[in-house]
């Protein structure tokens, strides 16, 4: 599976895992991801260590997940960027509107 | 177990073997057509398109195998399964039956249970490629559909798109005939005081959806481009109708330049796309990064729209792309990245333009893979006085249509003076005289420039020769920040008066400000004396009001100017370098 | 020679039953088409034309098998293959063993019909 997600120990954040690829082939797994997560969660960890690409679509998912998550008082982190998937976000300048780490 | 009847021909020379298997055919339900020999066989193929066909491998007058070959010709797209009838017992006859196109053989003495087997084996595979093909055709229908839609919506959308001003000779520009489903698009549009406003942008998604989104901002940058809204006025409008209209997920990555040729100025805003470029005419790079969010997404009240102004001379280019560019690939999957992107542009002294020099370097990098549909890439040349082919305006109703007698007044007062430009609400009021329509450029210039004069030099009391130096050009903006941000109890008043004259009109602007004014007395260009340099109105901006217009005059501290421009409907646009 | 039943029963009780009402017709048809290509091979000796010799032994012998004459198929084939090899030395011989066969051949099937 190229998305896991699991439940951190604080049984209220979840930790969403992208391999390969974060593109449009990916939008249905990443929204179940997220749809489908524990109605006790309210914080997000979107890690992006087995990434190795991203593109404009996949910016726009993160842009839902931000929906989902409240908007403006979601709390979303993008960690364990690749230098490549860091710049993407950055050129775009998305952390206005997630924390990245 | 219900089955279909077919139409099968026979060919056979011997009248015994013939007379066998049309009895075992039949006897399995279905039609027989027999023929006698191989040319028999190819004249009955022809007459009535039988689903299957039984050769003899050796008969008189045309064998078996040539009959097949002249059959699967007849036969085109259509698969007709060739089964030869033999007592052939050697390999490489066999092998020629196959080369001539046999599917299968059957042998004698004739197998009812096998003739019963392999006919219903061809029926299902002969099916199963009827099925196929029928689904093939289907899709190249709508694939050709598709295409033939994507090429009226494409007419559709050059219709309000335009080209703009892409023509110009100082723009070069690339975009694939149909990157606008790729979800690029570009604009760009002389501004009616002169200078230009480009657009560059690079939608989420493919296809219909991206090209959908593409449209409002066609309409809101040439409509707004051509009132005389600022870049930053635009970006705004640009922002909110996608915020408004694109659902969460979508949105247009973008960069918009307006370039002011007369002060030598750039101001960029890039939010999203991949740094701009602009190449000084010695070859040194300055990147413009992108700076902001893209567009649709933050809702008005977030949204950035404040440009960055960099100072330019003639020689000096612009560069700008969209991420296509940088994610060009090679054989080796590797991209062509920013660092490509320098190579191009890392050889001054070439003598190349550094437009050519990256769409060459691409094209070269991804030779094989046609990645080139998806990147769109423009350059503008900064000169002196550029010739902007002229847009054609929509035509008049009625020359005389509209109002001719009225007068209006308007003040801005406070920390409006920071937030907002009147000038297009000015022009639009100026241009519902028929007669100034086609003047618009004119009319924009005398009013962007008494209202600069007021503002600047007047409530702000900036000192013009800052402009002159490149430090200075920095302080000078940043200080037109600063000082914007406490302009409390100041205002700029503007009184507009029109009235008919035989074969024409006359328009009266006069301009109030509450500053301190200047010695326009003593001004060089005011009085007609020599004289020391004076902080207002000390470079093109009187110059051009004096030329624009018929006659001005200023009053009480210098913080009063009045000018008339009259005009004639006999003049053509333009005409007004004459006066 | 062949050691070859003249007549397979089984196979000719099967065409009877494929044929139904045309079984004679065939098994008249069989008989002119079969006197007709033996009379070709006559020709075709006679003209030392080993290829047709070969090509009508070779149609002789699809018909001969599908009614269920195997000895007369098998000797159809030796002469097929001697034509094909340009050999019509025993040609004269063939032909008499074939007409030989299918006299015998003729003879059962009529009986075949009056039964």
């Amino acid at each position: 599976m190229p998305i896991q997600t699991s439940l951190a120990e604080d049984g209220k954040t979840l930790v969403i895992r992208i391999e390969g690829r974060f593109d449009f082939s990916t939008h249905q797994a990443f929204r179940d991801s997220y749809e489908h997560a524990d109605s006790k969660v309210t914080n997000y960890i979107v890690d992006l260590s087995d990434t190795t690409y991203l593109d404009s679509s996949a910016l726009g998912m993160l842009l839902l997940l931000r929906d989902h998550a409240g908007g403006d008082s979601a709390r979303i982190s993008i960690e364990n960027c690749n230098s490549d998937v860091r710049r993407i976000l950055s050129i775009s300048n998305f952390e206005q509107l997630f924390a990245i780490k | 177990m219900s089955q279909n009847i077919l139409r099968i021909l026979i060919a056979d020379d011997s009248d015994t073997d013939r007379l066998i298997l049309q009895a075992l055919i039949k006897r399995l339900g279905h039609e027989v057509i027999e023929a006698v020999d191989g040319l028999d066989a190819v004249k009955k193929f022809g007459e009535d398109h039988p689903d299957i066909v039984l050769l003899d491998a050796l008969m008189p007058r045309m064998d078996g195998m040539e009959a097949a070959r002249h059959i699967k010709v007849l036969a085109g797209e259509r698969l007709v399964p060739v089964i030869f009838l033999t007592s052939l017992s050697e390999t490489e006859d066999l092998v020629r039956c196959l080369e001539a196109g046999g599917d299968d053989f059957l042998t004698k003495p004739y197998n009812r249970v096998i003739i019963e087997a392999k006919i219903n084996a061809f029926d299902r595979m002969r099916r199963m490629h009827d099925t196929l093909s029928q689904q093939h055709q289907e899709i190249s229908e709508r694939n050709r559909q598709l295409l033939e839609e994507q090429s009226i919506a494409r007419r559709v959308f050059d219709n309000v798109a335009h080209t703009g001003c892409l023509d110009s000779p100082n723009i070069h520009y690339h975009a694939s005939p149909l990157s606008v489903f790729n979800g690029d698009v570009l604009f760009a549009s002389p501004l009616p005081a002169g200078g230009m406003l480009i657009f560059l942008g690079d939608f989420t998604g493919h296809g219909l959806p991206a090209a959908i989104g593409a449209m409002p901002v066609a309409e809101i940058f040439y409509g707004m481009a051509r009132k005389g809204f600022s870049g930053a006025d635009v970006l705004r409008e640009i922002n909110q109708k996608l915020k408004l209209i694109l659902p969460t997920g979508m949105f247009c990555c973008g960069a918009l330049v307006e370039a002011d040729f007369k002060l030598g100025q750039l101001r960029v805003w890039n939010g999203g796309l991949p740094e701009a470029w602009v190449i000084r005419a010695d070859g040194d790079p300055v990147l413009l990064p992108s700076r902001h969010l893209p567009l649709g997404i933050l809702p008005p009240e977030q949204f950035e729209s404040v440009m960055e102004a960099l100072q330019v001379w003639p020689g000096d280019r612009l560069l700008m792309m969209t991420d296509g560019v940088l994610e060009a690939t090679n054989d080796h999957g590797e991209l062509f990245g920013l660092a490509g992107v320098r190579r191009c542009l890392d050889r001054p002294g070439s003598g190349r333009h550094p437009f050519d020099a990256v769409v060459e370097g691409v094209r070269q990098f991804s030779v094989k893979t046609a990645e080139s549909d998806d990147l769109t890439l423009v350059a503008l040349d900064i000169t002196d006085q550029p010739e902007v082919p002229a847009v054609q305006e929509q035509p008049p109703p009625s020359a005389l249509a509209g109002p001719t007698e009225w007068r209006c007044e308007y003040e801005i007062r406070e920390r409006t003076l920071g937030d907002f430009s009147p000038l297009p609400l000015l022009l639009h009021i100026c241009l519902e005289v028929p007669g100034l329509r086609t003047r618009g450029g004119e009319i924009y210039t005398l009013l962007s420039e008494l209202y600069n004069n007021a503002l600047e030099h007047g409530v702000l009391q900036l000192p013009s020769e800052w402009k002159h130096s490149a430090d200075g050009f920095g302080r000078y903006y940043s200080e037109r920040q600063a000082r914007l941000a406490r302009v409390d109890g100041h205002y700029i008043r503007f009184s507009l008066h029109h009235t008919r004259k035989p074969g024409g009109g006359r328009l009266r602007v006069v301009c109030e400000d509450s500053g301190t004014g200047f010695d326009f007395r003593n001004h060089p260009l005011v009085s007609g004396q020599g004289g020391g340099d004076s902080p207002r109105y000390a470079g093109r901006g009187l110059l051009l009001l004096k030329r624009l217009s018929n006659n001005i005059t200023f009053r009480g501290r210098g913080n009063h100017v009045e000018i008339v421009y009259d005009w004639n409907f006999s003049e053509h646009q333009g005409d007004g370098d004459d006066r | 020679m062949t050691d070859r039943q003249h007549l397979d029963e089984e196979a000719l009780a099967e065409l009877q039953d494929v044929m139904e009402d045309e079984f004679d017709v065939l098994i008249q048809t069989y008989i002119v088409d079969s006197r007709d290509r033996i009379a070709s091979l006559r020709t075709a000796l006679a003209a030392s034309d080993a290829d047709a010799f070969a090509r009508t032994a070779h149609s002789l012998k699809g018909s001969c098998i599908n009614i269920g004459a195997p000895r007369l198929g098998e000797l159809c084939l030796e002469a097929e293959e001697a034509g094909k090899a340009g050999d019509l030395g025993e040609g004269s011989e063939l032909v008499g063993a074939i007409e030989e066969e299918f006299a015998t051949v003729t003879g059962l099937l009529d009986r075949l019909l009056v039964r």
